[in-house]
């Protein structure tokens, strides 16, 4: 079974462009964490009297900001919080999605009817508004900002889940395994979670680009969390110097966008892999 | 069909009222205790306490409590503001002119524009605009909203002196009839455009695939077989049977719409309800922030609710279905 999906994966890796870009920009970007301290030019925390230098200037790449930090390697140990944020809130939602709509769609019944009823109710609630009550009620801290976001997103992930449930229950195996006597729980984590699990992980890489864009958008509003170094918050700090000093919002927007983009290609590649109607002829 | 309206409009109600309750979970959960903000730090006299848990009704049980609040908003009261000791309803009034103005006026052309380039992609399905405008809508479906705002004011405004960067009118100029309204239209430019340019994607792909979807469909080929003009097959069946998703989608942008309303004012300091939102933030003004979420979260669901039984006269399907 292991080696049926190594393979399949390789195959699709080698067959589909959106998912090799994804996964190579991915790696790359794991790669700038890990060697971080050697890639970045400066400190990034060092203060200096260097304030809004153009980039190239006095060898800065991409210039400083208000305080003399250097821009690049700010936006280099940014990648760390981004990817952050992105992994564990994406988790955090993939997670309950999984379960409760799990949950509904195999147990079914007047269960399921409330279950969906509250999906579609949070699918219909404004989710970033909510975000930003609770983490200006509760404090911008990045672990807030991150549990926040995953607790928040979950329904479009239980959707996916609970209609993969509902399929896979009528299937033969799982009717052989309650024929065998094995408990409603039993059945929902060893068969119908496993197996109905993949259309949630390509929803989830995409769920970790709305993350980092949230993410953003709440250090753009004031509210990130001030002792990290983030690129929504080099954005934020940027705007007051949009006339003298257009590379601190510039660059750590476009650091954004080409990570967004990654994430975008992983989560569309993933769903070309697991939909088996899609026909690698046709990709381009 | 009046069942399917009923349901909608029933899940329409539910959620307004789960929005309410999810309000008071947060407010109750919250960290710190209101009474102290007010008092200040220096006074702590038990008489002044109990007087003002009195006056905001917080000597009540937690069930009495959240009555009052939801009987108080569904009269139209949304409380008032710590801040500015004034009623949350008259602040959020006098600013939702204005974002309703850039709301509408970029969603209607998102919805045009995007619809439009889609429909001219999926009939021109790999030519070289075909690939350069989905690799930009790929990209504006990457990019932060806010950071969009910047930079066309970096390159319009800061660079070619083009346009004006702030606020809904030129303060200087106090203009008077038609060359008021012209002002207004000439600030709407930019934070028009940055809307614009962020929900546009959606509408280009939903309109795309749904036309690629229905022309391979088996009853457009026997159409062309008859020999109808490639035109008239358009105009007459594939149209009409792809614009059905785009109506779903006009309902999904919309509360995408609403945060990007929100952060796109602050970027170009439009005078609506996300600048007042920016100053309740930093001024921790939680009635103000409770009551546009509400009003937020209220009109999302009556233009998803209006937007799903459109659709269900639209689609003949549904309508007798159900």
């Amino acid at each position: 079974m292991l080696k049926k999906i190594a393979n399949k994966c390789i195959r699709a890796f080698m067959a589909d462009r959106q998912l090799r870009i994804g996964v190579i920009g991915i790696v790359c970007l794991l790669l700038i964490i890990i060697f971080a301290p050697t890639i970045a030019t400066h400190d990034p925390y060092s203060f200096d009297f260097k304030r809004l230098l153009a980039p190239g200037v006095g060898g800065h790449i991409l210039g400083t900001n208000h305080l003399g930090q250097d821009v690049f390697s700010m936006l280099v140990y940014g990648v760390g919080t981004s990817l952050k944020v992105a992994v564990i809130s994406a988790f955090i939602s993939g997670a309950l999605g999984v379960i409760i709509g799990g949950v509904s769609g195999y147990i079914g019944g007047v269960t399921d009817t409330i279950i969906s009823e509250i999906i579609n109710i949070f699918l219909m609630i404004p989710t970033f508004f909510l975000i930003l009550l609770i983490i200006s009620l509760f404090g911008n801290s990045i672990v807030n900002v991150m549990i926040v976001i995953g607790v928040t997103t979950w329904p479009g992930n239980a959707k996916l889940m609970r209609a993969q449930a509902l399929s896979l229950r009528e299937r033969t195996f799982v009717q052989s395994a309650v024929a065998l006597g094995e408990t409603k729980p039993q059945i929902l984590f060893k068969y119908i979670l496993p197996n109905g699990i993949f259309p949630v992980v390509a929803n989830t890489t995409r769920g970790m680009a709305g993350a980092i864009l949230t993410e953003a958008a709440l250090s753009f509003l004031g509210l990130g969390d001030p002792n990290i170094i983030s690129w929504g918050q080099m954005i934020y700090q940027g705007k007051q110097y949009t006339t003298s000093a257009w590379w601190i919002s510039a660059f750590s927007g476009i650091a954004v966008i080409i990570t967004v983009i990654f994430f975008y290609m992983l989560g569309d590649g993933l769903n070309h892999v697991f939909n088996p109607k899609y026909n690698y002829g046709r990709s381009k | 069909m009046a069942r399917f309206i009923l349901r909608r409009f029933l899940s329409g109600v539910l959620t307004v009222l789960m929005v309410f309750v999810i309000n008071f979970i947060i407010i109750k959960a919250a960290p710190g205790d209101p009474i102290r903000t007010i008092m200040g730090k220096e006074t702590d006299d038990p008489v002044l306490r109990e007087a003002l848990m009195e006056k905001w009704g917080l000597n009540k049980s937690i069930p009495e409590q959240f009555w009052s609040q939801f009987s108080n908003a569904l009269k139209g009261d949304l409380g008032t503001s710590i801040i500015y000791n004034r009623s949350v309803n008259d602040m959020i009034n006098e600013r939702l002119a204005a974002t309703v103005l850039l709301g509408i006026v970029s969603s209607l052309l998102a919805l045009v524009t995007g619809t439009a380039l889609g429909i001219f992609c999926a009939r021109h399905e790999g030519s070289f605009i075909d690939g350069l405008l989905s690799t930009i809508s790929y990209a504006l479906d990457a990019m932060p909203s806010f950071w969009l705002g910047l930079m066309l004011i970096i390159l319009l405004s800061s660079k070619l002196g083009l346009l004006p960067t702030q606020g809904m009118v030129d303060a200087r100029a106090d203009y008077q009839g038609i060359k008021h309204v012209l002002d207004v239209a000439l600030h709407l430019v930019l934070p028009t455009l940055t809307l614009v340019l962020i929900t546009m994607p959606g509408y280009f792909r939903i309109a795309k695939s749904s036309i690629q979807q229905v022309t391979s469909e088996d009853f457009i080929t026997t159409l062309r077989a008859t020999g109808m003009s490639r035109k008239k097959i358009f105009d007459k069946y594939i149209f009409k049977n792809a614009i059905l998703p785009t109506v779903t989608m006009f309902g999904i942008t919309l509360a995408f719409l609403v945060t990007g309303v929100t952060l796109i004012e602050i970027v170009f300091s439009w005078p609506g309800t996300g600048r007042l939102t920016m100053t309740a933030i930093n001024q921790r003004d939680y009635p103000v922030l409770m009551g546009i979420y509400l009003v937020m979260s209220v009109s999302v669901a009556v233009v998803m609710v209006l937007v799903d039984i459109a659709y269900a006269f639209l689609d003949p399907r549904i309508r007798y279905d159900k």
